[in-house]
């Protein structure tokens, strides 16, 4: 079946230093609703940027972004899209450290207009479904690294996201903690989530179902 | 959870620093707290002075800067009596003396035949009737320890206890009254007093009155309320500016320091803030939350602040000369201008910061280290 494009990138251009540098030259990317896929390709060619762009995190500097039906450059305000359209799942968790798992997954939840009971009740469902339901009131401190790249998952799907942008997601972790995490990411992925993985980690980019190699702030293959 | 706990959170982070930050603001609003009460106990005390018993109202000299230092003709008391709507006038002379191991006693030279207007009731004993003796106030005779029939000893000169009194104002009851005759020779003011305290007759228009005395005698001034102290004592209103210059200065010292800690607090977080603005707070949220953690830090200092004030203010009243001259008072005023104040330090200290972290970049604070 024909499934909808969620993500359509024309001509993206994203400059910095007042166009003195070019860190995506002319990108072109589409992606289907449910896809699963990897953003391949070394340190600085422009696999963050593009994500990051791709999440509301910065503006483009030319070219066309669709995100789940949202022009991210004529939206003004990306606040809005961030909370409601996209999850974001980083290399290092970034978690609150003085607040505990259930408390960290809460974050983005404030931005809606949930009761703290709604969002206790909702963080507490998101820590059983990545598999934590016994540390919930653990600070990230108490947790081995693999759960803390958990709890930043279910951050990342606290408000409901269609769209999960992850970046690096295993680059902390031993390759027993990051196959946990791989294989979390295609339960999501087979759930229904849309999933963009930007890694430089070959075993772990062939967990998606299509692989994109960047260089240079271009889109090279499939 | 709620926003509120989040912010209460971020402050435990770094314990040792938030303390030494309350600790700093606690100070500034220690000393607006004791400078409150001391100046709220001064100000009650000169309303003893300037409102005896029954009085209306008092006069004393004009052009003058410090009430003590009235010099009013004792005969203008009589002339003053004479005038339609004046039902009595009694003329007392002030004078300060270092008395029993108390540094600064307040001493009244009186008529005893002004005693009922001047509110003057003798509890034990009786009045002096004799140059070398006295009567004690209630209050100074239960802290000295000094009753019927003891001696007092006032510029190398003994004299003996007969009654202690009591009127009903704190000041004046932690002094002593003695004739007027008498302390007059001793101050070397024969024929003068400091005040002269009017009581009206019932219906007598006290404005017309006290205009009429103001022009016939260019030398001397009326006082009918507190508001009316500073036409002859500045003290109160010198007290007043320092207060508030203190204040002020409150408000710049901690408003700096927390400056500084919430600025470094939010250098630490540039990181966090990011994935905050990451996963869709908005910047008017950071604000919030950024501003809430300097309001709260202030608010703990307002706490603090209280007890601090509190205990220096009762430490400060060991001092025998300031529990001769004063009680301290707690009023509500100084506790909501302390409130102010830290609310002000809080809000004005965390502003910049605020900003600063509303303007971090989601993507480049991502990528901070």
């Amino acid at each position: 079946m024909n499934k909808n494009k969620i993500i359509n990138v024309k001509n993206l251009v994203k400059t910095f230093e007042h166009g003195q540098v070019k860190a995506l030259n002319s990108v072109n990317l589409e992606v289907s609703e449910e896809e699963f896929i990897a953003i391949m390709g070394p340190s600085g060619c422009g696999k963050s940027t593009l994500l990051h762009i791709l999440g509301g995190l910065e503006r483009p500097t030319s070219g066309e972004v669709m995100v789940d039906s949202v022009d991210l450059c004529q939206m003004k305000n990306l606040d809005t899209f961030r909370a409601k359209k996209v999850g974001f799942v980083f290399q290092l968790h970034n978690l609150i450290p003085v607040l505990t798992a259930q408390e960290n997954v809460q974050m983005p939840m404030f931005e809606l207009k949930l009761s703290s009971k709604e969002r206790n009740e909702r963080a507490e469902k998101l820590l059983r479904l990545v598999g934590l339901e016994d540390r919930i009131d653990f600070v990230p401190t108490k947790l081995s690294g693999g759960q803390r790249q958990k709890v930043a998952i279910a951050r990342a799907l606290a408000n409901d996201p269609k769209i999960l942008l992850v970046d690096e997601p295993t680059g902390n972790l031993d390759s027993a903690s990051g196959h946990e995490i791989i294989q979390l990411f295609q339960r999501l992925n087979k759930d229904g989530r849309t999933i963009v993985l930007v890694t430089h980690d070959k075993e772990i980019a062939e967990h998606a179902s299509i692989i994109y190699y960047m260089k240079d702030g271009q889109i090279l293959e499939k | 959870m709620r926003f509120l706990w989040l912010i209460f959170k971020n402050i435990l982070r770094r314990k040792t620093r938030s303390a030494f930050t309350v600790l700093g603001i606690s100070i500034g609003i220690a000393t607006i707290i004791a400078l409150g009460a001391i100046m709220n106990g001064m100000t009650i005390s000169m309303e003893g002075m300037l409102k005896s018993g029954k009085a209306d109202f008092s006069i004393a000299q004009s052009g003058i800067s410090d009430f003590a230092f009235s010099r009013v003709n004792e005969n203008r008391t009589n002339e003053i009596q004479q005038l339609e709507g004046v039902k009595d006038a009694a003329g007392v002379l002030l004078g300060f003396y270092p008395i029993a191991n108390n540094p600064y006693v307040i001493t009244w030279g009186v008529e005893t035949q002004d005693f009922p207007l001047l509110g003057v009731n003798i509890i034990s004993g009786i009045s002096f009737s004799q140059e070398h003796e006295l009567l004690i106030g209630e209050v100074a005779s239960k802290e000295w320890n000094k009753t019927v029939g003891n001696t007092l000893t006032i510029r190398d000169q003994e004299f003996t206890i007969t009654g202690v009194f009591q009127t009903g104002s704190m000041y004046q009851d932690k002094g002593v009254a003695l004739s007027l005759n008498k302390l007059q020779q001793i101050q070397n003011q024969e024929g003068y007093v400091t005040v002269i305290y009017v009581e009206l007759e019932e219906g007598a228009n006290a404005e017309e009155i006290c205009q009429q005395i103001e022009q016939n005698y260019p030398d001397l001034v009326t006082i009918k309320n507190i508001s009316e102290l500073s036409k002859v004592d500045k003290g109160l209103e010198t007290l007043d500016a320092a207060t508030l210059a203190i204040s002020l200065l409150a408000i710049i010292i901690g408003g700096i320091g927390v400056t500084n800690t919430i600025m470094m607090s939010v250098y630490e977080r540039t990181r966090e803030i990011g994935v905050l603005r990451a996963v869709g707070w908005t910047k008017k949220r950071i604000l919030t939350m950024v501003l809430g953690e300097s309001i709260l830090l202030c608010l703990f200092s307002i706490l603090v602040g209280l007890l601090l004030g509190v205990i220096g203010t009762q430490l400060l009243t060991l001092q025998p000369i300031i529990r001769g001259l004063l009680t301290p008072m707690y009023a509500l005023d100084t506790f909501l201008r302390a409130f102010i104040v830290a609310f002000s330090v809080g809000l004005v200290g965390g502003l910049y910061p605020a900003y600063r972290a509303t303007k971090l970049s989601p993507s480049e604070a991502l990528r901070y280290e």
